[in-house]
């Protein structure tokens, strides 16, 4: 019991993992609500049902009104009122407000906006899920803890007044047996709370454990290296409510039949990244597959050694969750040459210095990290500008990689914190697709998928990039060393720049 | 004012009178109580309705305003009943009132009031840091749920015994009948605190197939109904605190249906309009004739007897009439505004599952077992009779409360 307390009263507040992206819990949005362009941030507690907070920020022209509204992406009784959000004082543009969100998983929060260029809106997809667990922190259970002594004392004192002298006509004196009576009440009634207290502890105790037991954890997975020539990556989702999600037999046992298909993100099942933990090798691959359990892709030219594996993957409900595991690559003589299974795989080969700001690219450009003077620290929107020009310093031409000006991978050196990003933020643009286009005909599994699928494949078809600078909204979740992987395609290659950073925490908070 | 010690039964000693002039300035105390513990459980039927319906919620919502407003009421006036007693009482007051830890002085029933305010005021920031820690439990029953609601159920005890106490001191028949039904009236608002408390297990026409509802109703009700009939002294007591608490239950329903609201928070599978009322009440009445006839009909056993009878009759009354009133609740002649039934929370995601029988007794097939149900049964009167036996003892406690 002793350990119980021990691990009960704290003062962390435990991040454990967060969907989806691991160790990044917040939702980052950026791009058009009808006439404003804004950036949105959303909070979530950490803990289902929890309030999310919501920051909205107007680049530009400032909206007069601005609106938050929560939603689940299969309610079917329609969204509830919208809530405002209120402009912060002294921050022009920036707007705050906060949400209830009941249920856990695939959420949204729409964004509306009004001003003198009109109005519009914009739906932000928000996977939600339990996170976080809060420890009792050592004030409150010590207040607690004197308030259960005076409780206690009060009610055994009680039970004795009620025995010894409330039955009694007023005016007498209780007789010596009243008294014993009184005493033995007493001792009964503080047996029983004894008994109580331990009961309730052990419920607390059952409760928190069943919490613990319902924080967030991606489906499993495992990835290897087969050892066939030329080396194929083998990424295998062995999650049994995924891989048993057909099998009628198993859910009725277990209960678990609430499951949606993949959908493509970009064109693609899924995204994987390998990340090298000892230096800054990485690839982005998009393995294929036939059942959605088993994908496999070629194993571009790396170094041999141990590699984190970060697969994001989308469901059609427009849940997104990123599954992570690990992979040994092993030593290849010589070195495969570079079949790709995938024309959109890239990878980078090299080291990452902590003090390069100006990336000089593959092909002779040159990528710089424009922080426009702004200190990066833990929990602020970090700058994250970088503009590419040509190996003359002329402004070079982007073209779109997988429909997008760019991608931008940022992963903690321990492997804590891994987040996919784009210009358009953390969010998927196949999940915010999935709430849009969503009809309440939408029952069948697969049908919304392949309209999600069409509809993104000829808006990446039709994506142009008019700017050479890609710039990603983020903050860096927690201190820490990071490294920071920037992709573009730039002369119909990919480009990828490499950066780290040491990320302090926010001082002005402590 | 004397007061006849023969007229208290059972209290064993010599007679003595005692003057007291007290009544008139206690006699406030028992009436803030008494509207503290209904500010108390009209503060719960809105604030569950309120979660059911809007959902969103904030520790200031009128709801819970309602609550703390109870709280207050009770800890305030029973804490300067307290002071005022211990330091500037007269002799007829302190000798109407228990001492605590050799100090102070107070009637028993305030200091059961002041301590559910303390408690009630600890569950608040344990409340809290449970929702910041496990999330907004959309559950009745909680840790910290269970800590307020003992401070609750606190309050509205201690507002039962200080209209005992004032009964029992009382010498004419019409201030006995006004504290008597004082009394009933407290008694009632505690059975509306159980059976929302029971929610979760037999409040629906649902539950009343299943051996559960049995289990859970006797296990819990008799202790206090048994225990509030025996000390009362009006005809029927049992009966008259039952239909209290189905007449107040029936009017929430009515009124909170008549309120237009929608729900507030997402996601909404069920578009509710208008305050979704609690179930409809239990059908009391039944066992609580059963409760009032074996305990003044019944003569000649003693109480662990007397209880088994009791505990029996109570599971057969509330078998015999919730059996087939179930029926009725899920049938479409209970759809209506009188019954109120068949409105669900905003958040529900309506099925057939509304107009079927839940925790039904089954066996290992999964098909319905008479045999578990006679054992669940069994179990319920088991439950009951012991819950009967507690509550006669209580009873006979409180039947003698004087201070």
């Amino acid at each position: 019991m002793r350990k119980t307390f021990a691990r009960t009263v704290g003062v962390l507040f435990v991040y454990l993992v967060a969907s989806g992206h691991v160790g990044s819990p917040d939702t980052w949005f950026e791009g058009n609500a009808g006439p404003y362009h804004v950036t949105v941030q959303v909070t979530t507690a950490g803990v289902v049902p929890g309030v999310a907070n919501i920051y909205v920020r107007a680049i530009g022209d400032v909206p007069d009104k601005v609106t938050v509204q929560a939603n689940k992406f299969d309610a079917t009784g329609g969204a509830p009122p919208p809530e405002p959000a209120t402009a912060a004082e002294g921050d022009p543009g920036l707007f705050a407000g906060k949400l209830w969100i009941m249920s856990g998983g695939s959420n949204s929060v729409t964004v509306n906006v009004s001003g003198p260029k009109g109005g519009g809106k914009v739906v932000v997809p928000v996977v939600v899920v339990a996170y976080s667990r809060l420890k009792l922190d050592k004030p409150m259970g010590f207040g607690l803890a004197i308030m259960g002594v005076v409780l206690f004392a009060g009610l055994v004192t009680i039970v004795g007044a009620a025995v010894r002298e409330s039955v009694i006509p007023p005016g007498q004196l209780p007789t010596p047996s009243t008294r014993n009576r009184a005493r033995l009440a007493m001792g009964i009634t503080s047996v029983l709370l004894v008994a109580a207290i331990a009961g309730g502890w052990r419920w607390w105790n059952s409760e928190d454990a069943s919490y613990v037991n319902s924080i967030f954890k991606p489906m499993a997975a495992i990835a290897l290296v087969d050892s066939t020539a030329p080396a194929r990556l083998r990424f295998v989702i062995t999650e049994p409510a995924w891989t048993h999600r057909s099998d009628s037999a198993w859910i009725r046992k277990n209960g678990r039949n609430s499951w949606t298909p993949l959908v493509e993100d970009h064109g693609k099942l899924v995204h994987l990244f390998l990340v090298k933990e000892t230096n800054g090798t990485f690839a982005h691959l998009h393995p294929a597959s036939n059942d959605s359990i088993a994908f496999s892709a070629e194993l571009p030219p790396i170094a041999p050694g141990k590699y984190r594996v970060f697969a994001d993957i989308v469901h059609e409900s427009g849940y997104t969750q990123t599954l992570v595991t690990s992979v040994e690559v092993p030593q290849r003589s010589p070195a495969p040459a570079s079949p790709v299974t995938d024309p959109d795989d890239s990878w980078f080969v090299g080291r990452v210095s902590p003090n390069v700001r100006v990336f000089r690219l593959l092909d002779g450009a040159t990528m710089e990290w424009l922080n426009d003077g702004i200190p990066i620290v833990a929990g602020k929107p970090a700058p994250m500008r970088f503009v590419v020009r040509n190996p003359d310093g002329s402004n070079a031409t982007l073209e779109p990689y997988m429909g997008m000006a760019g991608h931008a991978v940022v992963a903690r050196e321990d492997g804590e914190v891994f987040v996919h990003l784009h210009p358009m933020g953390t969010i998927s643009m196949a999940s915010q697709m999935a709430f849009a286009m969503r009809t309440p005909g939408d029952t069948i599994r697969g049908q919304l998928g392949k309209r999600v699928s069409e509809a993104e494949m000829s808006q990446m078809h039709q994506a142009t990039i008019s700017s050479n600078i890609v710039s990603f909204p983020y903050a860096f979740p927690k201190p820490g060393d990071y490294r920071i992987w920037v992709q573009i395609r730039h002369n119909g290659q990919v480009q990828t720049g490499a950066f780290a950073m040491r990320v302090p925490a926010d001082t002005k908070d402590n | 004012m004397a007061v006849p010690f023969s007229a208290v039964p059972g209290v064993p000693g010599t007679a003595a009178s005692v003057s007291t002039t007290s009544k008139a300035s206690t006699e406030w105390t028992i009436y803030a109580v008494l509207i503290a513990s209904a500010s108390i459980v009209v503060g719960i039927v809105w604030d569950i309705s309120w979660h059911r319906t809007i959902g969103r919620d904030t520790f200031w919502s009128p709801p819970h305003l309602l609550q703390q407003a109870g709280a207050i009421i009770s800890g305030l006036s029973c804490g300067y009943l307290a002071l005022y007693t211990t330091f500037a009482g007269t002799a007829g007051q302190r000798s109407e009132s228990v001492r605590f830890w050799r100090l102070f002085q107070a009637p028993i029933g305030a200091w059961v009031c002041i301590w559910g305010t303390i408690m009630m005021i600890t569950s608040a920031p344990f409340d809290n840091w449970w929702h910041n820690a496990y999330g907004l439990d959309v559950k009745i029953i909680s840790p910290p749920h269970i800590i307020l609601a003992s401070g609750m159920i606190a309050i509205e005890i201690g507002a039962i015994l200080m209209a005992l106490g004032a009964q029992n001191r009382a010498t004419e028949e019409r201030e006995k009948r006004k504290f008597g039904l004082i009394y009933a009236i407290g008694a009632s608002v505690v059975v509306l605190m159980l059976s929302i408390m029971l929610t979760e297990d037999a409040a629906y026409g649902n539950e009343m197939h299943g051996s559960s509802f049995y289990a859970a109703t006797g296990m819990v009700l008799p202790l206090f109904m048994v225990a509030f009939a025996r000390a009362s002294r009006l005809t029927w007591p049992a009966t008259r605190v039952a239909i209290g608490y189905m007449l107040i239950t029936m009017v929430a329903i009515w009124i909170l249906q008549l309120v237009p609201a929608q729900a507030r928070l997402a996601p909404i599978y069920n578009p509710v309009t208008r305050m979704v009322p609690p179930p409809f009440p239990l059908l009391l009445f039944a066992p609580a004739i059963a409760i009032d006839l074996g305990l003044n009909r019944v003569k000649r056993l003693n109480d662990w007897m007397l209880s088994v009878v009791i505990g029996i009759c109570f599971v057969i009354a509330m078998l015999a009439v919730h059996w087939i009133w179930a029926d009725f609740l899920l049938s479409p002649a209970a759809r209506n505004f009188f019954f109120g039934v068949d409105q669900w929370d905003y958040s529900s995601r309506l099925g057939p599952w509304r107009y079927e029988f839940w925790n039904l007794d089954t066996d290992s097939s999964g098909a319905w077992s008479a045999r578990a149900f006679a054992i669940g049964i069994a179990k319920a009167c088991a439950l009951a009779s012991i819950s009967a036996r507690i509550g006669l003892a209580w009873g006979k406690g409180m039947s003698r409360v004087m201070r």
